[in-house]
């Protein structure tokens, strides 16, 4: 399994062009913006592992190796206080890393011998896996106070977490949410905010098998393999109509064709051109979950979402991308933002499967497999 | 154009070392490391591809904190770095030979950053503001003679000013005392039009108001515009414009069928001119709070702006200064005859149409007693705290409120 990345690569997170090992501050455009997906720089654990996961925060992008001596390396060092952890997750301020008998914070801005915080935990046999943020009787928040208890009704499985909300997946595929809503990101129809998670009707009797979240916006996969999508849409990180982003993109292809910059010049014939456009619903906050179809109509296996873009893969190995694009994120080879999903042909033209996905802030990377030839 | 940056950088700190950047600790390494990589480029030979590239990296960042949470509990330390940010990418515009496009851009990221962001190095966004607008008003002048001719086309407006009942005015004072006004009107909470008290304005002496004085003092600034008929209805949104822009949109050739307005803007913060030719009223010292506790906002449109009917937790002096508008105000006594909206956001603001009310869904409104009045330029109208108002424009219209305790 090998592992792509494209968009935000500034900190190296993707690959380290030359600029930066020399230790030369990297300014070039193409370094910063990777636009076509890029396989990633190997840690010496990588050669020798067989399989890794990524977990990734807006500046960084660390590896987790999970079989043999499990361990974790961020910028291509392996962290030496992450022997034999089970689980990690990374901000862009701390490390989190999971075992069995404890979790541990460490603080990434500062070099220190202990943990910034730490507490023990006692898993129960019977009890699910660590699943980070979710812990034995609740979960790890991004701030304090970091150890948040959930009631154990609500069966916990897996969790997502976002600086403004959280979206809980149950043991039996139901969708819980809290936090500020002012977006429509927690999904009950308005815009107030939740203070203890809040079953998603619109989604009940329908169980899920995936969630995740992006800054403001909320996505899962039902058990049939449909996308339900809800939140903010203003760089069609939804995958819905997005007047805000067609503006943006007029106002764009307006200053390259070297108009002046006044916004209300807008002249009656380019206004009628958009009339068709006119007829469309656009969607700029979607607070009731909605059904998202990909055309060719296909089922999703996994999604991961970046702060304002969102990656599903297909059961049959195509990667799709949509929303917020300015940093090469979406991976079609441009730096534009849509709001219909798109395939990444890069991995179809490569005969490659994709197999996971993972985005940090405004990046995205995908595992890659070789396609078998029928 | 070479002119500009040897100004703009006169304006900057001399070296790196001597160029701030102070953060508490809510404000991660790793932003610090793209802050102070931009600083870097300040100050040394780079592309500026690459000056833009890296502004915008701090820009971008930012913006997403500046959208989490509610606005209230941003922390002060990211709009700085918003502020940063602009100031980052004003300097990569204006460093090379901008074009006249390049410029208006700067002079909008000047107005982003001090709209969205926080003062930073003694308010530097607000020098360079002042810099970039001297080399617009520059290079414009030829320009601005043959546009004359194209001001006339605004139309003339036949307000229908509605009739207002004698017995149902609101009562009109010619510059009252301290001491009558606080007797009479402040105390018991009373609401009063007062004539004779902003005839001293500059705004409306030697710099009169109008579109004409407004464009050439503010033109290519970019503010926040209202658009739609009132804000409890679902197509309003606001916008960013500039002074220009909503003028031409909003105010002249409208064939535009919604509604514009520069609404409850803190413009004369942003524009250092125009605060000049205002005054705060005496009789705000009356209260018990700080000069710098008062807030005073623009509301500048056409005819046709609506403000929903709606109370305010402050005392408010409404100063009109260009046109009309027609004022209906009801006593916090007559609340329950009011209907405010139930939620959260809204709860200050009535359900009822003033001027259509839905008899059947609000059959106590037309009980509930009240005073109207059309407030011409020169008055001001004293709108007591909690007092419920409704304000729709006759015509083209330049009010200053101020909100004080």
């Amino acid at each position: 399994m090998r592992w792509f990345g494209f968009g935000f690569n500034a900190f190296g997170q993707i690959h380290v062009g030359e600029k930066l090992i020399k230790g030369e501050c990297s300014d070039a455009a193409e370094e910063v913006k990777v636009f076509s997906p890029a396989e990633l720089d190997c840690c010496s654990c990588c050669r020798v592992k067989t399989g890794c996961h990524i977990r990734a925060s807006w500046s960084r992008r660390a590896y987790l190796h999970l079989d043999g001596d499990s361990c974790v390396c961020l910028c291509g060092v392996s962290v030496k206080d992450s022997r034999g952890c089970q689980d990690a997750s990374v901000s862009e301020s701390h490390l989190t890393l999971a075992f069995s008998d404890r979790i541990e914070s460490w603080d990434l801005q500062k070099e220190e011998k202990t943990p910034s915080w730490s507490m023990g935990i006692t898993t129960e046999s019977s009890g699910p896996s660590l699943n980070l943020p979710l812990v034995p009787g609740g979960y790890i928040a991004t701030k304090p106070p970091f150890y948040r208890s959930l009631s154990p009704h609500l069966k916990a499985k897996s969790l997502a977490l976002s600086a403004e909300h959280a979206v809980l997946l149950s043991a039996s595929g139901a969708v819980y949410t809290w936090g500020l809503g002012s977006h429509g990101q927690l999904g009950h129809g308005g815009l107030t905010p939740e203070e203890e998670p809040r079953a998603v009707e619109a989604l009940w009797g329908m169980p899920m098998s995936c969630v995740a979240t992006g800054g403001w916006h909320s996505v899962c996969i039902s058990d049939g393999g449909d996308l339900y999508v809800w939140g903010w849409n203003e760089s069609g990180q939804l995958g819905l109509p997005s007047r805000g982003l067609r503006k943006a993109l007029q106002q764009q292809r307006s200053q390259q064709a070297g108009a002046t910059c006044q916004d209300a010049r807008t002249s009656p014939a380019e206004e009628s051109q958009e009339g068709e456009k006119n007829e469309e619903v656009f969607i700029s906050i979607q607070a009731f979950p909605a059904l998202l179809d990909i055309t060719p109509s296909c089922e999703i296996r996994t999604v991961s979402c970046g702060s304002r873009h969102t990656a599903a893969v297909t059961t049959t190995g195509d990667l799709y991308t949509w929303g917020w694009g300015d940093y090469g994120q979406l991976g079609h080879q441009t730096l534009i933002s849509s709001d219909e999903p798109q395939r990444v042909e890069f991995f179809s033209e490569q005969h490659m499967r994709v197999v996971d996905v993972v985005c940090g802030a405004w990046n995205t990377f995908a595992a890659v497999v070789k396609e078998e030839v029928a | 154009m070479a002119m500009l940056w040897s100004r703009i950088s006169a304006a900057l700190p001399l070296n790196e070392e001597q160029f701030p950047l102070q953060f508490n600790d809510k404000v991660e390494s790793s932003v610090l490391e793209t802050l102070k990589r931009s600083r870097h480029q300040l100050y040394s030979n780079t592309t500026s591809a690459s000056r833009m590239l890296n502004a915008q990296i701090i820009l971008d960042f930012s913006w997403e904190k500046l959208n989490t949470g509610t606005w209230r509990h941003v922390d002060k330390e990211w709009r700085r770095v918003y502020s940063y940010g602009c100031l980052f990418k004003v300097a990569a515009l204006c460093r090379e030979e901008p074009s006249a496009d390049e410029v208006l851009q700067a002079l909008k990221t000047c107005d982003m950053g001090l709209l969205m962001g926080a003062a930073i190095m003694d308010n530097i966004l607000q020098v360079i503001v002042q810099i970039l607008q001297s080399e617009v008003r520059e290079s414009t002048k030829e320009e601005d003679e043959s546009e004359h001719a194209q001001v006339k086309r605004i139309k003339i407006e036949c307000p229908h000013v509605p009739v207002i009942k004698e017995e149902l005015a609101v009562p009109r004072i010619k510059c009252p005392s301290l001491e009558s006004f606080n007797t009479n009107y402040l105390l018991p909470l009373k609401p009063v039009i007062l004539e004779g008290i902003i005839d001293h304005w500059p705004a409306l002496n030697e710099h009169p108001w109008s579109i004409e004085y407004l464009r050439s003092v503010a033109g290519c600034r970019t503010v926040p515009v209202e658009v739609g008929t009132r804000y409890t209805d679902e197509e309003w949104s606001q916008t960013l414009l500039t002074v220009n822009g909503f003028i031409d949109r909003y105010i002249l050739n409208k064939d535009e069928a919604a509604v514009g307005y520069l609404a409850q803007h803190q413009l004369f913060d942003q524009i250092p001119e125009l605060k000049e030719d205002i005054r705060l009223p005496d009789y705000c010292c009356l209260g018990d709070g700080d000069e710098d506790d008062i807030t005073v906002n623009a509301w500048f449109g056409p005819g046709g702006t609506v403000s929903p009917l709606h109370q305010d937790p402050q005392q408010n002096f409404l100063a009109q200064v260009i046109g009309s508008k027609y004022i209906r105000l009801y006593s916090p006594e007559d609340t329950d005859k009011l209907y405010p909206h139930q939620s959260q956001l809204l709860h200050n603001t009535s359900q009822v149409e003033v001027e259509n009310p839905d008899t059947e869904r609000f059959p106590e409104f037309a009980k509930a007693p009240y005073l109207e009045c059309v407030l011409q330029p020169g008055e001001v109208l004293f709108i007591p705290v909690q007092h419920w108002h409704y304000i729709r424009s006759l015509e083209l219209s330049f009010s200053v409120s101020f909100w004080w305790s």
